[in-house]
């Protein structure tokens, strides 16, 4: 028995060893550093308690952050979810060059972030961006809009995430949509049920807990994004009106160099995050269809 | 029952591949040239700025050749790195206790180098170079308690190019003052182009240019004595105010553009000015500007206007110095390539990889012939001009700098880093905001950043 005891707990230990290394180490050394007023790069440290934490209760810039990050994530969730689950549910239809175009839906979500954004960039360029080009062919508009510039980075910010993420709504939707069985569509039509009370009756029941994983899921990452956000205008000068929580972080670690500070931030953001799931848990779990 | 496939006929055993594998790798070793036997081949890590493909190509095929014949046991590996990139490696390579034995720096960066004793002094060098023939615009930026820590590699010079032929066929200066700088943008404005742009990086727009504004218009980043921020002095709010002016003949979009789309705007005839330029912009004219226009009567450099409470107009100097560290691990050798790095000829095809932008920092040459030969200094000869004119007038102070003695200033890095003086720009340029009320609030945030860094002087 001891023997079978041991044996398991040696199978268990490179599994141990990797999340105890890799996420739970990482996490008390952050939660250990946000105590500390530490240089980015020099040992120079000193231990301050709470002191960060009081200082972004009443920072604006962090609030601002929050502000900047929660809008973002919100709007960004919302799109993803309504086209994510328009596209699923017309590629779960019977068409010709169906499968091409679930190839093509992916697109967006496979290429790097760093190219995505690029190109999303050189389209929107007020100077010489196709988008504006053709506004102003078509007589949409009277002059270049500046979609980079500060009235319109976030709008840009948003399209570009939504692009780029929808794809994985439409996947993971999808595959919940292909196994509901067809008999219950055929017996709605049978008894007169419009498309709409067909979705609302059938599709939607029978998906609501991997709609539930999405939102949960999207809605974290897009909280916690930081590629996307930092490369549209990182070291821009409107980079302040998309300034989100992650890449005020990283600028208090990596600009103002002051990384017991933007520990404190990644304590703050993952607390915040803890406290959303377990509200979202708490609100929307439903038990019996999970189990 | 599955079986293990019969080995085919010409398979090597594992023991004949690894015998053979070792057979291989000793002849390979005893069959090269005597002397390479047991020699270690050292190598000296160089860092620079000077990204342009035919600069590195030249330090490599003079400084670099040369050095390496001098010194066979030595390979130089150079590395161009752009400001930013070069920054934060920096920093990390030295937190990491490996940083490169000789790099370029930015001057706003040294102090806080100096400060923590992470610097090796360079007397003996400056003295070898000759210390009176190096250029007093650059010679002390590095001069802290008696001691040199740097020497500046090559001098360029930031200010505006403008249209010349477009000005002149206006009738008007140069600008000497805002306000004129403001009616000349005003005159340049014509139905489908812009008078002026501004780069959108937080650095320039953030950093460099509130520097220029400050040194221009009689004001400073701190107090002298006790270093408390001066963001919303009168000379950063009057500057403010003619930014925000100066955003009229903008185009909307200038703050999420970048410095090289400023350079390309005016080259294709979008703009008439662009707000930071320097030799490089040369060679934008030369390959985008339409054919005709590709010359010194048609783009030309102008220097910055001051400010009511300023006497001359600053422009930011653009000149990183070399440094070697006290943990660099081959220090005296890293000065004797700066030896060889400043040898007349050697530096002469340095300066002319890119020319102007790499002006000497040697008065002895910056108008010896050999140097001015260069066939691209001989058309541009205006922009050489300015610069000369700029060195002669004191128009010129290092990147980042509002005055000489910031070089002192152990927290200019950290300021930039910030994003402070940036957000306060951006929001009384694009965002309309009030400039007093803006200053005021990057005011309270610069105290308590200075106050987190443990700079705080004043009371």
């Amino acid at each position: 028995m001891r023997k079978n005891a041991l044996a398991g707990w040696l199978l268990l230990a490179p599994s141990l060893l990797l999340i105890g290394g890799l996420i739970l180490y990482p996490i008390l050394y952050n939660l250990w550093l946000s105590f500390f007023d530490k240089h980015a790069f020099m040992p120079v440290q000193a231990f301050v308690g709470l002191r960060h934490y009081r200082y972004f209760a009443t920072d604006p810039e962090f609030w601002s952050s929050f502000y900047y990050g929660v809008v973002y994530a919100a709007v960004t969730m919302a799109f993803q979810l309504v086209l994510g689950v328009a596209a699923a549910l017309l590629l779960n239809e019977a068409f010709r060059g169906r499968n091409l175009l679930r190839g093509v839906v992916l697109f967006p979500y496979l290429i790097p972030t760093i190219v995505a954004v690029i190109l999303w960039k050189w389209l929107l360029n007020d100077s010489y961006g196709l988008v504006n080009h053709l506004l102003l062919v078509a007589g949409v508009v009277h002059a270049p809009v500046a979609w980079l510039g500060k009235d319109y980075i976030m709008s840009s910010l948003i399209i570009i995430s939504v692009w780029q993420f929808f794809p994985f709504v439409v996947v993971t939707y999808l595959a919940r949509l292909q196994t509901i069985p067809p008999e219950l569509y055929e017996a709605a039509r049978v008894d007169g049920a419009t498309a709409w009370r067909r979705f609302l009756h059938i599709t939607l029941p029978a998906t609501r807990t991997v709609l539930f994983v999405i939102i949960l899921l999207r809605s974290i990452w897009m909280f916690t994004k930081f590629d996307t956000v930092w490369l549209m205008a990182g070291d821009g000068a409107v980079s302040r009106y998309i300034r989100t929580l992650p890449v005020y972080a990283y600028a208090r670690s990596f600009t103002y160099l002051q990384a017991g500070m933007g520990a404190a931030l990644a304590v703050l953001m993952f607390g915040m995050l803890l406290a959303g799931t377990a509200v979202y848990f708490r609100l929307f779990r439903d038990e019996e269809a999970l189990s | 029952m599955a079986t293990l496939p019969s080995r085919s006929p010409h398979s090597v055993s594992r023991r004949a591949f690894l015998t053979g594998t070792a057979a291989g790798a000793t002849a390979a070793m005893l069959g090269r040239p005597p002397a390479a036997v047991g020699q270690q081949v050292r190598e000296l890590q160089i860092w620079h700025t000077e990204v342009e493909p035919q600069t590195v190509k030249v330090i490599q095929d003079t400084s670099i050749a040369e050095f390496e014949k001098k010194f066979p046991g030595f390979k130089v590996k150079q590395q161009a790195l752009g400001w930013g990139d070069l920054n934060t490696k920096l920093l990390a390579a030295l937190a990491a206790g490996s940083p490169p034995d000789l790099t370029h720096l930015n001057p706003f960066m040294t102090a806080s180098l100096y400060t923590k004793g992470l610097l090796r002094p360079m007397d003996e060098l400056i003295r070898a170079l000759g210390e009176s023939d190096i250029h007093e615009a650059t010679l002390k930026l590095q001069y802290f308690d008696g001691k040199y820590y740097g020497v500046t590699h090559a001098m360029g010079a930031t200010y505006f190019a403008e249209r010349r032929d477009l000005r002149e066929k206006n009738g008007i200066k140069p600008p000497e003052t805002y306000t004129d700088m403001l009616k000349l943008a005003e005159a340049m404005t014509e139905r489908g182009r812009f008078a002026v742009q501004m780069p959108g990086e937080k650095l320039y727009m953030g950093f460099v240019h509130p520097a220029e504004w400050l040194a221009g218009n009689g004001g400073a980043w701190v107090d002298a004595k006790t270093w408390r921020p001066q963001l919303n002095s009168k000379s950063m709010i009057e500057s403010l105010e003619y930014a925000q002016k100066l955003n009229k003949f903008m185009p909307a979009g200038w703050s999420g553009q970048k410095y090289l789309d400023t350079l390309a705007a005016l080259a294709n005839g979008k703009i008439s000015m662009a707000y930071l330029s320097g030799a490089r912009t040369i060679g934008y004219i030369e390959k985008y500007a339409p054919e005709g226009t590709r010359d010194p009567e048609h783009f030309a450099p102008m220097l910055r206007p001051h400010g009511p409470s300023g006497q001359r107009g600053i422009s930011a100097l653009d000149g990183e110095n070399w440094a070697a560290f006290t943990q660099s691990k081959y220090p005296s050798e890293a000065f004797e390539f700066l030896r060889v790095f400043y040898k007349k000829e050697n530096y002469l095809a340095y300066c002319h990889s890119v020319p102007i932008h790499l002006t000497p920092i040697f008065k002895s040459m910056i108008n010896d012939p050999a140097y001015l030969a260069n066939e691209r200094i001989k058309k541009w000869k205006p922009w050489h001009d300015v610069m000369v004119t700029g060195l002669r007038d004191k128009r010129f102070l290092p990147i980042g700098f509002s005055r000489p003695e910031d070089n002192v200033l152990p927290f200019l890095a950290e300021l930039d880093g910030s994003g402070i003086v940036a957000d306060m720009v951006v929001e009384v340029m694009v965002g309309g905001k009030n400039p007093k009320a803006e200053a005021d609030r990057a005011q309270r945030r610069a105290e308590e950043l200075l106050a987190q860094l443990n700079f705080k002087r004043w009371s």
